[in-house]
């Protein structure tokens, strides 16, 4: 016997490539997935300025490995009180 | 002995009596045309037999104006007066003997000719004993209250049966084709004159009701189309009044005069119709509403009739009666009671404005509505129109309106009234808001309802297996609608959802246009998408080498992401190359899954193909998969759990059976939460608290901790309620009690 597929409509999610859990893709049960540091919201949410996530609502990849929201880490730079750091290590915030 | 005095004494008053009757007539010519008065007089008066000569025969009228005129000078009348009364009374046995007679032969028959023989028969005897108008009142009156008085206590309860259907044949008929009877004025006349009417008037206006009664139940019970009250009042004037004019108004002389006499009893008649009118419509109140709006007639009835009469109570009593009887219980379809709740509101709206008895209507229904655990799922799937019935609870016609929040009553409204008297402490003044409103407001919260929405969004989202836009268009259109019900911050969700379902499409054909494959996915945000739950198939061969490159692609084309299937979901469009036919189906995955596993090896035992797939799948859903394929002819169950593909197909089984349509993966997705879930889900959060007091300071009281919880925001539930959750958390061996102290299982 032959299986010949037609049409496949299949379902999927998206996440976030946040290089952390890019070896335990199939890992099923890691569902929740990390959150924001800045607003606790996971990344494949959006942060709480935005409605829409995904490309709209993108992350920002800093140097030192940590990754946030990108809005939440711009709106947190743009403060005086960052000194530009990094919120969770006070490293310089580099991209 | 007497003495001399009292002799004296005893002449004095004879000679006084002797000089009175004599009329100082010499000798005693005074007293012997005294006498011949006397008896002149008596002999006029006496009661005599029917057939008796007529007294006026004999003598001359003047001869008894003479004489009464003697008696009077004499003042002897008082004492004519008794002894006429004395006469009739020893007379009156012949009467009471007819009386018996007829009423007899009434009792025999039951024909009311016989009543009504003996009322004329009665007249003929009262007309017969009734004194000359010229021998004064007194004379008259007194004879008329003896005569009825002998008369009444004659009269048999079987007289009372008979006049009481005598009285009745004289109704017209209910036939509205025929003319009544012909008003026989003369028997009223006859009622009237020996005072039947007045004794027995109770009794006459009972046939009057009664008659009324029938009336409106013939000829309007069921009859729900039609306001039936104007008619009933033509009725009433057309053939009712005219009886009562009989009676009611028999010594009116002008129309005025009539109508001014009917007034009184007529309003009282009105009454009686309506509340006839009233007591039907209340018995039928509960098919009225679920014939609405056909029965807007009726209901319009019924709004007038408890203006006229105050039975607002014994509606709301027998509506809630009915409901708990024919609505409110297991046996009843939820959406059944959905439908039959908003037409009791839009009824009760029509008869009841300001909405008590609605209010008090209502109560139980929602209370129970609160109780099934589907009634959430019913509503918003009717809200967004996905109903196989068709009917929608809610009307085309009504506005979209945002859900109305329960205001406080503004005073400054000049047109503001106080709230009906009959309003319960408890009644809120809701102003009529639309049905969807007070739908949701069975619940506490409209999240229950957005929660729903989403998942039966997510479900219908799903099945769109092809390429169809427009059906994702119909879907938006459906929440932009809701959208201004429940608001667009509640809506946000279903918002991502729907703009997932472009992206999918425009990402599909970006990965498509690089490198074509049969693949077509939904990528999903899976935050805003309710839970589904992950049951991790893996799929065999061809499919894994499908999703592989197609996570590929999609890498290419967006390197920041990644994709991860639910394999569980979505459905396939399968050809089977097979040695003597082809089998095209669309399967669910798991089913193409196997099939593909087949395609390797003939034969396959059930947990060998689970384990090939991952072993998460459960035996039940496996076995469901192979059984499909079973049914198409393609598989065959070999030994038990043991499943063969067929090459050939087996003659019987093709030609038995028609390869029935394969159900497509309805993705079931749990519905919105019941309310016990929801207290259960509370509970959780505070289990945090618990687990958190139990750590620091080793065991506690039940009460402990319920008082410790108590400083948590929002707890509300009582010490039992704890309990029981407590003994939860025994059961699943989180905790330990002993001695009434509660501790965390050690580990």
């Amino acid at each position: 016997m032959k299986v010949e597929v037609k049409h496949w409509h299949a379902v999927a999610q998206w996440r976030w490539d946040t290089g952390v859990s890019s070896d335990d893709t199939n890992k099923g049960d890691d569902d929740e997935g990390d959150v924001c540091g800045i607003c606790r919201v996971p990344y494949e949410g959006c942060c709480p300025a935005c409605k829409v996530p995904g490309d709209d609502c993108p992350l920002i990849w800093g140097e030192c490995s940590h990754v946030f929201h990108m809005h939440c880490l711009l709106k947190w730079i743009g403060t005086a009180a960052s000194k530009q750091q990094c919120p969770m290590d006070r490293r310089p915030w580099g991209e | 002995m007497a003495t001399d005095a009292l002799r004296a004494q005893v002449a004095a008053k004879w000679q006084e009596s002797f000089a009175r009757l004599n009329q100082n007539e010499p000798g005693i010519v005074g007293l012997l045309n005294f006498s011949r008065a006397w008896n002149i007089a008596r002999e006029s008066i006496r009661p005599r037999g029917l057939n008796e000569p007529d007294p006026s025969t004999r003598y001359d009228k003047s001869t008894f104006q003479a004489s009464f005129e003697l008696l009077n000078k004499c003042r002897r009348l008082p004492m004519l007066l008794e002894s006429f009364l004395e006469d009739m009374r020893r007379e009156f046995p012949v009467i009471r003997e007819e009386v018996e007679r007829y009423t007899l032969e009434y009792e025999r028959t039951s024909n009311t000719s016989f009543i009504l023989d003996l009322v004329f028969r009665l007249l003929e005897w009262y007309k017969r004993w009734l004194p000359m108008q010229e021998l004064g009142a007194t004379l008259h009156s007194a004879f008329v209250l003896s005569f009825q008085t002998h008369l009444f206590s004659a009269l048999t309860p079987t007289f009372v049966r008979g006049f009481k259907e005598l009285c009745a044949s004289t109704l017209p008929s209910t036939d509205p084709e025929l003319d009544g009877p012909v008003p026989n004025v003369e028997m009223w006349q006859a009622f009237e004159t020996i005072g039947l009417l007045d004794r027995y008037e109770n009794i006459i206006a009972s046939v009057g009701y009664e008659h009324i009664e029938a009336h409106v139940v013939t000829t309007c019970t069921g009859q729900w189309s039609e306001p039936m009250l104007g008619q009933l009042r033509k009725w009433m004037t057309d053939k009712v009044v005219p009886w009562m004019l009989l009676m009611y108004a028999r010594n009116a002389t002008t129309a005025d005069d009539a109508r001014a006499m009917l007034q009184n009893v007529g309003s009282r008649f009105d009454f009686h119709m309506a509340k006839t009118l009233c007591d039907l419509r209340t018995k039928e109140i509960f098919d009225i509403i679920i014939d609405f709006p056909d029965s807007s007639g009726a209901l319009q009835d019924l709004k007038e009739c408890l203006h006229r009469v105050d039975q607002r109570a014994s509606l709301v009593h027998t509506l809630r009666k009915s409901n708990r009887k024919r609505l409110l219980h297991p046996g009843a379809d939820t959406r059944l009671i959905l439908t039959q709740y908003v037409a009791t509101i839009k009824c009760l709206r029509l008869i009841d404005p300001p909405g008590v008895l609605l209010f008090k209507v209502a109560d139980p229904i929602r209370r129970y509505l609160r109780y099934r655990p589907d009634t959430i799922r019913c509503i918003v799937s009717n809200l967004v129109g996905d109903d196989d019935s068709g009917d929608s609870l809610v009307d085309e016609s009504e506005p979209i309106q945002a859900l109305q929040q329960t205001e406080l009553e503004d005073y400054t409204d000049p047109n503001w009234e106080p709230e009906p008297v009959d309003a319960g402490p408890d009644f809120r003044a809701n102003k009529p808001s639309d049905v969807i409103s007070t739908l949701v407001s069975i619940y506490d919260s409209k999240d229950l309802f957005v929660k729903e929405l989403q998942v039966l969004l997510a479900q219908r989202l799903l099945a769109i297996t092809d390429d169809n836009t427009e059906k994702v268009e119909k879907e938006r259109r459906n929440i932009e609608i809701l959208k201004i019900r429940f608001g667009e911050a509640a809506l946000q969700v279903c918002e991502v959802m729907l703009k997932d379902m472009t992206d999918s499409k425009r990402i599909d054909g970006h990965v498509q246009s690089q490198k074509a494959s049969v693949i077509h996915p939904t990528i999903i945000s899976k935050i805003f998408w309710p839970m589904l739950e992950a049951t991790g198939i893996i799929m065999p061969g061809q499919f894994r080498t499908f999703q592989e490159e197609y996570t590929k692609e999609f890498s290419a084309f967006k390197p920041d992401k990644k994709l991860r299937w639910l394999p569980h979901l979505g459905t396939v469009h399968l050809e089977l190359h097979l040695e003597d036919r082809t089998v095209k189906v669309d399967v669910p995955p798991l089913e193409a899954a196997f099939i593909e596993l087949f395609s390797q090896q003939d034969i396959w035992t059930m947990d060998a193909l689970i384990a090939q797939v991952g072993s998460s799948v459960d035996r039940t859903a496996a076995l469901k998969a192979l059984l499909t394929w079973v049914d198409l002819g393609v598989l065959k169950e070999q030994t038990e759990n043991t499943f063969k593909l067929l090459e050939v197909a087996e003659t019987v089984a093709t030609g038995a059976r028609e390869p029935r349509g394969v159900t497509t993966s309805a993705v079931e997705l749990p519905s919105a939460p019941s309310v016990q879930q929801q207290q259960a889900e509370q509970m959780r959060v505070y289990w945090k608290f618990i687990e958190g007091m139990l750590t620091n300071l080793g065991s506690l009281s039940i009460d402990r901790i319920q008082t410790m919880l108590k400083l948590a925001p929002g707890y509300d539930q009582t010490v039992e309620q704890l309990g029981i959750f407590m003994e939860a958390a025994r059961h699943e061996e989180l905790v330990v009690v002993r001695d009434g102290m509660w501790k965390l299982t050690p580990k």
